[in-house]
Formats: structure tokens, C-alpha cells, sequence
């Protein structure tokens, strides 16, 4: 197996990393799953570090352990081992100063889409008032703004998730946690949420930890990718994007970008992720081992 | 975004522009229910069917008014016994659900007990409890509130316990307490699985007091078609049964009605009987 250590040591050309702080510090954490079968390890030993500001991008076959990882961080699930650490404090129970955005909307049928993002505030025992200009703000930065008295049910996929977006960023959270936000949605609207996604993250240069299935996702979003082995999930490799930002279409074109792409699918073809013949589950079981 | 535009513009209509609406969609099942109920006036005619087998519509009209008096006297007494029943069901089912879906005790011990009670045919107490309470009014409430509760208490506790996992992780990262999390979410989350239960009891109340009735009692509409089809008289039964279906058509409206009112944003609502959605 791939030793599982990232050192956060920033690569000689670009030092920017050092000047910012540590938000997140992962020690040696591992996780097991219990199951009928037996127990399943499904994560780790796994070290990582991702500072304040930061976009990391988490890709690795199914079943590897990312969503867990998330959840993890979220203090969500316990772990058997290691430690994490959220500004210094160990996480040992849910964390409630994160946002959290899923593959589904999870939205409330009962709750307008303003409602839906002030769902967030009240939950919080904040109060609404204090809140609903800037609920607004963000719908209007999503292009949400004439849908805010519309409910789930009368918007498309994508709109529900941006609503979610705002959701997850109306209280103000320095990290937000995202599990496939992407994953369920059509073809071209995933691609256009790319963009905007980008773009609400530079504007409220939040630390965002996100898990994708897609590489050129990764690629376009990313300060780093995080590439996962299969199952139990530990860190294949890290990929640092240096592209400009914002990253249109020129820069998705680019050799550069191409390049990135090119490099994390080598890494997923070393670990028979990918490959170019048609696959067995013999030898899907394998690699998994 | 036509199907936005067009929520608002059934919300905006006048009354008379709605009614016309109600109309033009409904008209194909008005039609259908007058030509049934021609159909069944000539076809008694034309094949001479014997009165005591299946009665014109024309008779149990006229029978219909004909013992109007003591058709209403029986659907008050009927009408109590579902109303009372029905109503109990509900004070008792919904906190117990409520109760079930968050006790991991109860959810193991009181839960699969209440599935096995389902499976027991509720009417088969009916003679037990007319040994047991007479013929009055007790066990009828008691064979209603038994038909009416299950129903409430399962689809209560199927309500309160579907939350998402994602959903629960979303309420768990607010750091909200159990009890804000109840009445911001898991209590309109339960709402359409509740009203599932409500809408099936409303249909077994009914259905529960007649059967008791024919079982042990001495007044009711259920008493009353007994005394009718005893002698032959069907065209009163057939106006005794329309005053029932009556009965159990409003209980069920009152249920529905309220619903719309609490969960009008459930997908239950956005579709109409006639299978034209409106969104």
C-alpha cells in the first residue's frame, strides 16, 4: 500500500501555503465500519492538512471513503483512531461551525426557498430578521433572486442545490463540507454549477472541502486534489492545481488543465481504477484488496 | 418556467373563472356518474328486475324521503359513534406514534406488538363487547376507535421515523436541540405519512360502526338496513347505504380539507383527482 502521509510542505515554487493557517489537521485517523460480514475498514491511517481559504478536492473510486472522511470531519461519525483537529480543537462531536451541502438538495417541501436558507439561522436559535438581507444577497448572487418565495418542488435539480449552496453559507461558516453537490445533476447544468461555484467560492473565500467522483471537476475547482486508493481509503497522491482563477473556458482548455487531467487519471490507471480493457469483477476484487 | 406561471394563475382566478376550471376538468366524471345512475333506472325497468333484488333509483329516492326522519335520527347515533371513535383514535394514535418513533424501547417492545394487533380482524371483538358493554353505544366506539387507531399509529410512526439520513446530519451541524429539530422538521416531515393513516381510518370509521351495529345494537343506520333488508324492503336499505357512503364521504372531505390546509406543499396536493397535475 501507498504510505498515507501528506506533508503539507509546499512544493519550492509557490510558498503561498505557508503565509496561510492550518483550519483542519488529520492525524492518523482510520475508520471501520461494522457490518454482518464482519467489520469493514474503510479508512485510513490517514494524515492531511488543509489551511484556511483552501479548496480541496477529495476523487477516488466508490466505496473508497470520501463521503466518510467528510462526515468525519463534520464530526459526524466517530473514528477509532487518529485525531482531527478543526482550529485546534479536537472534533469528538458534530461540528456546528461548518456548512454542509450533499449530492441531494435536502431541502424542506414545506419551506420556500428563502425559507429553506433561514431554515440554517433557525435551527440556530438566531433570529430570522437578523438574517433575511443576507439570505437574499446570496440568492441573488446564485441567480435565485425571483425564486425565493418558490418552493422546492417548482424548481429544477440545479436550483435546488443552489439553494443549498446558500443554505450552507448564511451563517457565516469558515469551513463548508461538500459531498458531491454535483453528483446528481445533468450534464450541462453540473457544468454551468461548476462556474458558479467557483465563483461564490471566491467570493466568500470560504475553506471548502468537496468529494467528486469527476477528475476534470477536481481540475477546475481545486487549490489541491486529494486522490484516493480504493478501499480502505488512504491518500494515493496530491495534486496541486496551479491555474489561474477564475478558471474559464480558456483556462479549462488549456494545455495546462489538460495536463492536470492527464495526470490524476495516470494515477488512477497505476491503481486499476481505470484502465483501458474492459474489466472483471475478479480483478476489481483484487485491486480492492 | 410555464409550470411556475401557472401555479399562480389557479391561485389569482376569480370564482366564477375557478368553478369553470373545477368544471371543464370534472365534467367527464360528472357525465359518467349521471349516465351510470340513468343506466341503472332503465336497466331495472327494461329487465324487469324484481324489487326485493336491486330497486329502481327512482324508489329509493322516494324512500329515501319517505323515512327521512328516522334515516337522520340513526345517522346522528352512527355519526356520533364514528365521530367519537374516530377522534380518540386520533388523540391516543398520534402521541403514541410520536412516542414509538423516538423510544428505542418501545420501538422494541410496544411496536411489534401493535403490527401483530393489526393482523387481528378488529369486528371479531364486536360480540365481546356487546357481552361486555351491551348494546349501547360503548362497544360500537370501541370497534371504531380499534379500526381507526392502527392505521393512525403505524403510518404515525412510519411519518416520524423517514427522515433522510442527510437530513438528520444537516439538523445535527446547526447543533439545534432535539425539541427544534421536532417542530422544525420531523414533525411537518411526519405530516403526509400521518395523513396517509388519518384518511385510512376515516374510511374504516365508518365501515367499523355499521358492521357493530349489525352485530349488537338497537339503533343506527347499520340497525336499520338489517331491519330493512329483514323485510325485503332493498329500495331502503339502498337510501340507508347512500346516507352512510355520506357520512364516510364527509369524514373523509373534514380529513382531506384539513390536510390541504396543514401540508399544501406536499406532492399529495399538487396533483388533482382527476389525474391532471396541477403544477
Amino acid at each position: 500500500m501507498v504510505a498515507a502521509t501528506l506533508v503539507l510542505a509546499a512544493t519550492p515554487h509557490s510558498t503561498w501555503e505557508a503565509t496561510l493557517k492550518e483550519l483542519i489537521q488529520i492525524n492518523g485517523v482510520t475508520k471501520t465500519y461494522r457490518s454482518k460480514a464482519g467489520p469493514i475498514h474503510a479508512l485510513g491511517p490517514l494524515d492531511l492538512t488543509i489551511c484556511e481559504g483552501e479548496f480541496v478536492s477529495i476523487v477516488g473510486p466508490s466505496g473508497c471513503g470520501k463521503s466518510t472522511l467528510l462526515l468525519l470531519v463534520g464530526g459526524l461519525l466517530d473514528y477509532e483512531a487518529g485525531q482531527i483537529f478543526i482550529n485546534g480543537n479536537l472534533v469528538n462531536q458534530p461540528q456546528t461551525d461548518i456548512g454542509i451541502v450533499f449530492q441531494t438538495p435536502v431541502l424542506v417541501d414545506w419551506r420556500d426557498v428563502l425559507g429553506n436558507v433561514l431554515l440554517q439561522i433557525e435551527m440556530r436559535g438566531l433570529r430570522r430578521e437578523d438574517y433575511l438581507e443576507k439570505a437574499k444577497n446570496l440568492l441573488r448572487s446564485v441567480g435565485l433572486a425571483e425564486f425565493e418565495k418558490r418552493y422546492p418542488f417548482e424548481l429544477s435539480g440545479g436550483m435546488q442545490q443552489r439553494a443549498a449552496f446558500c443554505r450552507a453559507l448564511i451563517h457565516n461558516p469558515p469551513l463548508v463540507l461538500m459531498d458531491e453537490p454535483l453528483g446528481a445533476l445533468d450534464a450541462i447544468t453540473r457544468e454551468q454549477l461548476r462556474v458558479d461555484l467557483e465563483q461564490l467560492w471566491l467570493l466568500t473565500k470560504k475553506t471548502v472541502l468537496f468529494v467528486t467522483h469527476s477528475i476534470p471537476e477536481s481540475v477546475q475547482l481545486s487549490d489541491r486534489v486529494v486522490v484516493f486508493t480504493p478501499r480502505p481509503g488512504q491518500i494515493a497522491e496530491v495534486i496541486e492545481i496551479d491555474l489561474p482563477r477564475p478558471r474559464t473556458i480558456a483556462v479549462r482548455e488549456s494545455a495546462a488543465f489538460q495536463q492536470y487531467v492527464h495526470q490524476l487519471t495516470s494515477i488512477f490507471m497505476n491503481f486499476g481504477i481505470l484502465r483501458d480493457t474492459v474489466s472483471s469483477p475478479q480483478s476489481n476484487a483484487v485491486v480492492g484488496e | 418556467m410555464s409550470s411556475v406561471s401557472n401555479v399562480s394563475n389557479s391561485q389569482s382566478g376569480n370564482v366564477f373563472g375557478s368553478l369553470r376550471t373545477w368544471f371543464s376538468e370534472a365534467r367527464n366524471t360528472i357525465l359518467f356518474v349521471i349516465g351510470f345512475l340513468l343506466f341503472w333506472e332503465v336497466a331495472v325497468i327494461v329487465f324487469r328486475i324484481p324489487r326485493y333484488i336491486l330497486p329502481s333509483l327512482s324508489s329509493i329516492i322516494r324512500q329515501f324521503i319517505r323515512n327521512f326522519d328516522l334515516i337522520w335520527e340513526y345517522t346522528l347515533v352512527t355519526g356520533y359513534e364514528t365521530l367519537v371513535g374516530f377522534s380518540i383514535a386520533v388523540a391516543i394514535g398520534v402521541p403514541l406514534a410520536m412516542m414509538t418513533a423516538f423510544s428505542r424501547i418501545l420501538r422494541q417492545t410496544f411496536y411489534p406488538f401493535a403490527v401483530a394487533l393489526e393482523m387481528v380482524p378488529k369486528i371479531a371483538f364486536a360480540p365481546l363487547f356487546v357481552t361486555w358493554f351491551g348494546f349501547g353505544f360503548i362497544p360500537k366506539m370501541i370497534i371504531v376507535f380499534l379500526v381507526c387507531f392502527f392505521p393512525i399509529l403505524l403510518n404515525g410512526i412510519l411519518g416520524f421515523t423517514s427522515l433522510s439520513q442527510e437530513m438528520v446530519y444537516f439538523s445535527r451541524s446547526t447543533g439545534a436541540s432535539q425539541l427544534r429539530m421536532f417542530w422544525k422538521i420531523r414533525l411537518p416531515a411526519a405530516l403526509p405519512e400521518l395523513f396517509v393513516g388519518l384518511k385510512g381510518a376515516a374510511v374504516n370509521a365508518t365501515v367499523g360502526a355499521t358492521i357493530s351495529e349489525w352485530i349488537g345494537g338497537d339503533a343506527g343506520l347499520g340497525y336499520y338496513i338489517q331491519i330493512a333488508t329483514g323485510q325485503l324492503r332493498m329500495d331502503l336499505a339502498f337510501a340507508i347505504i347512500f346516507m352512510l357512503t355520506a357520512l364516510g364521504l364527509l369524514l373523509f372531505y373534514v380529513v382531506q380539507m384539513v390536510e390541504k390546509r396543514m401540508i399544501p406543499w406536499h406532492v399529495s396536493q399538487r396533483v388533482s383527482v382527476f389525474g391532471k397535475s396541477e403544477v
